[in-house]
């Protein structure tokens, strides 16, 4: 066995937790804000890399995104992926995800034989988890989402995804679209070597290019027609504040705990959904 | 699909002939079952999917996949769907999605013309079904819908010149959108059928009507080899992991404010002195690992709607609102008085939630005993 080829897709998100970049009317500007690694790409790329290594191959990352998007792409490196592709094109933008699982699709194809995909179950800037079934629907793949626990045996793909009210143990083979839980193990902190050696090659940018590669839609032949605003079907008409639900809250505020647990429980009828004392 | 509805080369100036973009198609609701069990978010479609097609006079389709499905259609006819077709095989039995996906597809590309409007619920499975055939149809599809409607759109954008025009009955899918305070209205009308995931608990379903009529037609599953690449081996349901937290009539939440996962052991104690309660828990405590992602609540997880809502060190972020805005009562206890879930809770307390929720259980606990006693000296 020559060990199997690995590909997960990565996406770089705006980062909801840091102040930096939200106006003060709540909206974001992505220009100001931070940026990180989709947090639920994390744990495709624990399943990408564990994969790796207890059945042995090779991960490529893949992204879709601005320039700055390479900064993810390093820190897949860090953690131990062997190669990257940003995709990056002005022509992208405003893609929807049925145009955004076109442009992945042909970076796919680019990217070469594959056995197993991993994505993140979603995006934190989007929310929608189409990307990866849609993808699969490209690729003529069957998939696995909400997955929590994978392995291969045999060259099958066995794993446990979840469904409503439980889970489901399912068998498959590959090649294969998963996209993965975050009740998956979360990311391994990255070696320290890993690390030093993508710091080193961050300073040698010729040599970086041996790794992480940027392409465009010329370069993996995409119809730029199928991409960005014209490739997508769906728009956002328009938007509307979110109205302030009363503002009626009764506020508890600078007694003594007892003080104010008392007066909520006065006040709210909670007691109605005690237990019964037996 | 019948024929793509694409437009042709139109000068931009001249508004289109809209009647080919929104041709009569009915709505579509996608049921859901599993192992043959009903699930409640089929109902909560039918009754979105009624308004939609009463406001365009159109009819409400229902599909039903599945195997021995017993009296699920006529139910499905009850709650407001005009005509169900039912796929039912052997191999449908559990869901999977590419045998679910040959179904769909081959039933939407069966019907003389495809629907206006296709729903499905934001489940597990939904959110893996809907985008296989959105992406089979090149057709648009919104996520986790929290309102849905019906109405006209002008697009005068000229970076597609084709899709300009007036559009009148266009599928308006209206979600939060991120990090902010905002709602979206989504709209693809250029191209039927306008697809949303609804998410479970937030539409609202019709009193059944048993007299109602409607029509069950069986339709023909036809599986090829590759559908059935992937195997279920096991179908395991969670029967005695304690109350569904979509259920509970007592949802105890806990969220970053909590400090540490451990903060959560004291949830579950504030929990467990409520009849019919569970946990519930922030989307980033469960990014942390602090609690397993089926506690979550608010839009990428569960939408609850209990009588009673504590959230405890949340700070309220439109994400989790989404989830619980519609619990009956909810109190919230964050240490900062500026907090966004006091915008809208109906109680608040501003204070440690180390503090104040030990002192709660104390006092529930010590008033339950004394209210036994009131009870009894007020019979007498």
């Amino acid at each position: 066995m020559s060990g199997y080829n690995i590909f997960v897709l990565v996406k770089q998100v705006p980062d909801q937790g840091s102040k930096a970049g939200i106006n003060p009317d709540g909206t974001i500007d992505r220009a100001k804000a931070k940026r990180m690694l989709n947090p639920f790409d994390r744990y495709a790329l624990q399943a990408a890399l564990h994969t790796k290594k207890a059945y042995g191959g090779t991960v490529t990352a893949i992204s879709m995104g601005p320039p700055p998007a390479v900064e993810i792409l390093m820190e897949a490196l860090e953690h131990g992926v062997d190669r990257g592709f940003l995709l990056s094109d002005r022509r992208l933008a405003a893609s929807d995800t049925l145009a955004t699982a076109y442009a992945l699709y042909k970076t796919v194809l680019h990217a070469g034989k594959f056995d197993i995909i991993f994505c993140g179950l979603q995006t934190t800037d989007g929310d929608t988890a189409q990307v990866g079934p849609q993808l699969a629907e490209r690729l003529d793949l069957p998939q696995i989402t909400y997955c929590e626990d994978f392995g291969i045996e045999n060259g099958k793909v066995h794993a446990r995804r979840i469904i409503e009210g439980g889970i489901q143990k399912v068998v498959t083979e590959m090649p294969v679209l998963v996209t993965v839980a975050n009740s998956y193990h979360p990311l391994e902190y990255k070696s320290f070597r890993g690390a030093w050696r993508v710091q080193q090659l961050a300073r040698r940018q010729e040599e970086l290019k041996q790794y992480i590669q940027t392409i465009d839609l010329d370069l993996i032949g995409a119809d730029a027609e199928r991409c960005g605003l014209k490739g997508s079907p769906t728009i956002v008409a328009w938007t509307e504040k979110v109205g302030e639900i009363g503002g009626s809250c009764t506020m508890h505020e600078g007694h003594s705990p007892d003080e104010m647990v008392h007066e909520i429980i006065k006040n709210t009828g909670v007691r109605e959904y005690l237990v019964a004392n037996k | 699909m019948s024929e793509e509805t694409k437009p042709q080369e139109t000068p931009a100036e001249t508004p289109l002939d809209v009647s080919q973009f929104c041709p009569k198609g009915d709505v579509l609701v996608v049921a859901e079952n599993i192992l043959g069990e009903l699930q409640p978010v089929s109902l909560e479609l039918l009754g979105a999917g009624r308004i939609l097609a009463d406001k365009m006079e159109r009819n409400l389709l229902c599909l039903v996949m599945g195997h021995e499905v017993g009296d699920i259609p006529q139910k499905m006819i009850e709650y407001g769907a005009d005509t169900v077709y039912v796929a039912d095989h052997e191999e449908l039995k559990n869901y999977r999605t590419l045998p679910y996906r040959r179904v769909l597809c081959d039933f939407l590309e069966s019907l003389p013309e495809p629907p206006h409007t296709t729903l499905l619920g934001s489940t597990t499975t939904g959110r893996d079904l809907a985008p296989r055939i959105a992406a089979h149809f090149d057709t648009g599809l919104t996520a986790d819908c929290t309102e849905l409607d019906i109405g006209p759109y002008e697009h005068k954008s000229k970076v597609d010149p084709t899709k300009i025009g007036l559009y009148p009955n266009c599928l308006y899918a209206i979600r939060p959108s991120f990090g902010e305070s905002l709602k979206a209205r989504i709209l693809g009308p250029w191209k039927n059928p306008q697809m949303a995931t609804t998410r479970p608990g937030v539409m609202i379903p019709n009193a059944p009507d048993a007299d109602k009529k409607g029509e069950i037609i069986k339709i023909p599953v036809n599986l090829k080899d590759e559908d059935c690449r992937l195997v279920v081996e096991e179908t395991i349901r969670e029967i005695s992991k304690g109350i569904k937290l979509t259920e509970a009539d007592v949802v105890v939440a806990g969220g970053y404010g909590l400090g540490t996962g451990e903060g959560f052991e004291l949830i579950k104690k504030l929990a467990a002195c409520f009849e019919n309660s569970a946990v519930g828990a922030s989307r980033k405590v469960v990014d942390l690992g602090w609690i397993p992602y089926q506690h979550q609540v608010g839009q990428t997880g569960k939408t609850v709607r209990p009588k009673l809502y504590i959230a405890c060190g949340i700070s309220g972020a439109i994400q989790h609102r989404v989830g619980m805005s519609k619990s009956h009562m909810i109190i919230a206890i964050n240490k900062d008085p500026d907090a966004a879930i006091f915008k809208f809770a109906h109680h608040g307390i501003v204070g440690d939630c180390y503090q104040i929720i030990p002192e709660m259980i104390k006092q529930l606990t010590e008033n339950t005993v004394k209210r036994e006693v009131e009870a009894v000296v007020g019979t007498h």
